[in-house]
């Protein structure tokens, strides 16, 4: 209703044929790799799959590469789509991190969202989970939902205090376009909370989690010492990164990569041992520089400035304006910024790409 | 000889037909066939078509042979269209002994219309009615022709009927043209005297000037004089328009046609002047010359600094061609190193505004235009202030511009009209009906009042129905204040302006709301104020941004990202840093969207 990830009905057919693509584009664009660091299997609603499907692309996986040492491997999971039996699978096969799709902890937030679950069912898949050996549990969370309170909301963090969870996201809702949400919004139908009661909802997230134990890690990211999500860590840090599937996007050697939408296009072209970019894009110097600025100012600990690729640019000078305004600030090695810089690091953002004069 | 020349010009309305029928006089006479004809050749300019409206004059030579075999030399003398440039409309007039009055038979008579035909009775023009457009549904030639003797006072027995467009009509204008208007009177045996109606520059030829001969010769090899100038130049060409240029052997009295002689400076062939023999000059110069001044003013500054230079480079480009319009460098604390321009009125300088964006390619920020003061210092000095941030703290008294207007509306709304000329400080001079149901009207306004969105206006409040004219009356002293708007504390000179003290109030405040609407948040609280000296009389604040940031960001989104902040840093260009605060373009125009 919100959110624009690529989404069909699932098809039990479909899905192992999909699952076999999968497999096939793994070997094609691991290159002469044979080490995964992190696994991530997610957007839209991964625990669909069957059982078989998961075996089949695990199996896969560990025949053809090795793992680190301490790998993380992430599976996203909807509640409600969870049983025992699945949640003791994944486990076997050597998950070792789930991302729910919790969103909030309040039924009517949920319906409005046009969520089919209930918190209930967010709560049975946790038991179900820790039951199985899981430990590192992440929810993701929701704020800015038509008609939420500040009050609506602090139950919601409450409640995820209190479930002892590794790692927890918390997003502002941003309808995508296209989408009954953004529609309805244009049309003046539903309104969302006004500005400041969006800024309240996360400086209190902030305050609240940051209270119990958890790390303000990045924008909309909090996590229990040690339990960072080292995937998502490694888009932030610029490392490479090759997505699997339809729509799936990938950073390889300087070049930024996207994979057909279209799914039956998608395992036609993987079938036929070619994989079927719809964008390709080889960053340019500057190009680069502007994607380390605006990723590597998402996390609190800031971007490190001693690093190659910045040494050419006066990125200290160019922040100036905002350490003197308080919206940023500086230690021996880095730039981060700060409470009050967050929620206005786009403005902030484009303001110092004006100043490097990186077009 | 001059017995067979015949000079005339067409005076008409916009859209009324002037160009269509300028082209059939062309096509009927075969100065062009029809394959050459590109429609309405005497427009050249790209902006002028594209506009309706003619900004340079020309002349063309057309050949007629009547039926007894009795050949004649026409001169069309084309006149600009608008109402900034009536003094080289008069010049261009001046050069001619007959004037066609073109009236669209379906819209009537208008006010510049009226204005122009004034000018030409002025200089003694024997004048043709020609009623176009008879072709149309709506035409109403009895009621066209009632409006042109009641309103105009020119009698309609001798009228032509035409639609220019079908070609009907044609041969009876040239019969009129021929048999109405008398031949050039003068000599060839007398010094050389010759009016200059327009001048323009050439890359390879220097200006070109083109001249009514009144008396003399004028041939290459002969040292002339301008003058009001007194510079002296020698002819290297002389020849007409037909409309390719044709060098002849010479132009005698009566001609019309170009002169070339080495003239490196539009500024030397001021509109107006008289062109004599360097040797054997005439004792008395056309009468009528004036030497014409720019009446508004407004700042034009380079988006960005570095296209500073080719701003400049531009302005002397397009002052080659235009001497009516002045620059010289200012710096403004709020916009950096730019220049004051002068021009004759608000078209004019919208056409160069675009002129130099489209054929230069530069990116401009132009401030409010404003008119041309004259202040009295306590000392007695006088001082012309085109620039209201320039105006001294404190003098003795303050004069304006004022200039006499001539609407043309509809009965139907002519009460918000009246309604608008009062609240312009306007003080009317005469109402008449002309024809059943429509009214002229003369009010004397200044010409400040002008600036501010008056035509604009006229045109919504008249669904484009009114039209008018307007024409310099003098300067007088009025009651006059600066208005400062300062942005967190600082004053920003290019946003001041010089306002009647009983409008400063409700200037103030509504520019300061017009401003909190334009200034985007940026992150810290932006405070607007409207200052007469240091008293404050208006504040509006735009709250600081609280929120931008992207909530998600993962492997997918990052592409996306980077190009929404590439759009974002590319929307930034088009804004001037002023203090902390980031102004939009707009900015400086908000002055001009106030009632």
């Amino acid at each position: 209703m919100y959110c624009d990830f690529l989404s069909v009905t699932y098809s039990e057919s479909l899905a192992t044929v999909y699952v076999d693509a999968l497999c096939k584009e793994l070997v094609l664009k691991s290159d002469g790799a044979d080490r995964l660091e992190t696994v991530y299997i997610g957007g839209g609603t991964p625990s669909m799959l069957s059982e078989e499907c998961f075996i089949k692309l695990f199996q896969f996986m560990k025949r053809h590469f090795s793992f680190s040492s301490r790998p993380e491997i992430t599976v996203e999971i909807n509640p409600g789509t969870l049983d025992r039996s699945k949640s003791d699978m994944l486990r076997a096969l050597g998950i070792n991190r789930i991302s729910i799709g919790a969103q909030s902890f309040d039924d009517g937030e949920l319906a409005s969202l046009g969520r089919s679950h209930r918190s209930s069912d967010t709560l049975t898949a946790i038991n179900l989970l820790r039951a199985s050996g899981f430990e590192n549990i992440s929810i993701d969370l929701i704020y800015g939902i038509p008609m939420q309170t500040l009050r609506g909301w602090k139950k919601t963090i409450a409640k995820t205090t209190e479930l002892s969870l590794s790692h927890v996201s918390a997003y502002e809702l941003t309808p995508a376009m296209n989408t009954k949400l953004y529609d309805h919004i244009k049309a003046n139908l539903i309104a969302l909370p006004d500005e400041q009661n969006i800024l309240d909802m996360y400086h209190y997230t902030i305050e609240r989690l940051t209270a119990s134990r958890f790390q303000h890690y990045e924008i909309s990211n909090f996590a229990m010492p040690d339990f960072r999500c080292a995937h998502n860590l490694n888009y932030w840090d610029r490392g490479q990164y090759a997505g699997i599937g339809a729509g799936a996007h990938s950073f390889l050697s300087g070049t930024r990569f996207k994979n057909t939408d279209n799914i039956r296009s998608y395992i036609t072209c993987i079938t036929s041992g070619t994989i079927p970019q719809s964008e390709s894009a080889e960053l340019n110097k500057s190009e680069h520089i502007k994607e380390h600025i605006f990723l590597g100012l998402r996390k609190r600990e800031g971007l490190n400035i001693r690093g190659i690729n910045l040494s050419d640019y006066p990125v200290v000078e160019a922040c100036s304006e905002f350490f003197d305004s308080g919206f940023m600030e500086m230690d021996m090695d880095s730039i981060r910024l700060t409470g009050k810089g967050l929620p206005v690091a786009n403005t902030i953002i484009v303001r110092i790409i004006e100043k490097l004069d990186l077009g | 000889m001059p017995k067979n020349i015949r000079n005339f010009s067409i005076i008409a309305h916009i859209d009324h037909g002037k160009s269509t029928l300028a082209d059939r006089l062309l096509e009927f006479t075969g100065a062009l066939s029809e394959r050459e004809m590109s429609a309405q050749v005497l427009d050249s300019m790209e902006l002028e078509r594209e506009r309706g409206i003619t900004i340079k004059a020309h002349a063309v030579r057309l050949w007629y042979k009547d039926d007894s075999e009795h050949e004649y030399i026409l001169n069309l003398i084309d006149t600009p269209g608008h109402v900034d440039f009536t003094y080289e409309v008069s010049r261009s007039l001046a050069s001619c002994e007959g004037a066609l009055l073109v009236v669209d038979a379906s819209q009537g008579v208008e006010a510049q219309t009226l204005a122009n035909t004034y000018l030409a009775i002025e200089n003694n023009l024997e004048i043709i009615p020609v009623i176009n457009k008879i072709d149309l549904p709506g035409a109403d030639t009895e009621q066209t022709k009632k409006q042109i003797e009641d309103g105009i006072g020119i009698n309609c027995s001798g009228a032509v009927f035409t639609s220019a467009k079908e070609g009907i009509g044609v041969q009876d204008v040239i019969d009129a043209v021929v048999n109405v208007i008398p031949p050039p009177s003068g000599s060839d045996d007398l010094p050389l005297k010759a009016l200059i109606f327009d001048s323009w520059f050439d890359n390879y030829q220097g200006v070109i000037v083109l001249a009514r001969l009144f008396d003399g010769i004028v041939k290459a090899g002969m040292k002339i004089r301008m003058m009001a100038t007194h510079r002296v130049f020698e002819v290297s060409q002389v020849g007409v328009f037909t409309p390719k240029m044709l060098p002849v052997d010479q132009l005698s009295s009566g001609d019309v046609g170009y002169i070339i002689a080495g003239i490196k400076n539009v500024g030397d062939t001021k509109i107006g002047d008289t062109i004599t023999d360097a040797v054997k000059p005439a004792t008395e110069p056309c009468p009528g010359y004036k030497d014409i001044k720019p009446m508004v003013y407004c700042g034009l500054y380079p988006l960005s600094a570095d296209q500073y230079e080719s701003l400049r480079e531009s302005l002397n480009k397009l002052r080659l061609n235009d001497s009516s319009f002045l620059f010289e460098p200012e710096t403004s604390l709020a916009l950096g190193f730019g220049f004051r321009c002068g021009f004759l009125g608000l078209l004019h300088m919208e056409i160069i505004k675009e002129r130099l964006e489209r054929e230069f390619s530069l990116s401009l920020l132009s401030t409010a235009p404003t008119v041309v003061y004259r202040v009295k210092g306590l000392d007695g000095t006088i001082d012309n202030i085109e620039n209201p941030s320039l105006l001294p703290e404190r003098y003795a008294s303050i004069e304006e511009p004022f200039i006499i207007v001539t609407l043309f509306v509809p009965a139907d709304f002519i009460g918000p009209v009246l309604e608008m000329c009062q609240e312009k400080r306007g003080i009317q001079k005469s109402f008449a009906y002309i024809g059943k149901d429509r009214i002229k009207l003369q009010y004397e306004l200044p010409l400040n009042e002008m600036l501010w969105d008056f035509y604009d206006r006229l045109k919504s409040l008249t669904r484009g129905y009114a039209s008018m004219d307007y024409e310099f009356i003098g300067f007088r002293t009025s009651d006059l204040v600066k208005l400062n708007i300062l942005l967190n504390g600082e004053s920003v000179d290019s946003l001041s302006l010089i306002v009647h003290r009983d409008k400063a109030y409700y200037r103030g405040k509504q520019l300061t709301e017009k401003l909190k609407d334009i200034i985007p948040r940026q992150l810290f609280d932006v405070a607007i104020q409207a200052a007469i000296g240091s008293k404050i009389i208006a504040r509006e604040t735009v709250k600081a941004l609280k929120k931008d940031v992207t909530a998600k960001c993962y492997g997918g989104d990052i592409t996306r990202k980077r190009k929404l902040l590439e759009r974002q840093r590319e929307g930034k260009k088009r804004m001037k840093q002023v203090g902390k605060v980031e102004l939009p373009q707009e900015a400086f125009l908000a002055v001009l969207k106030l009632k």
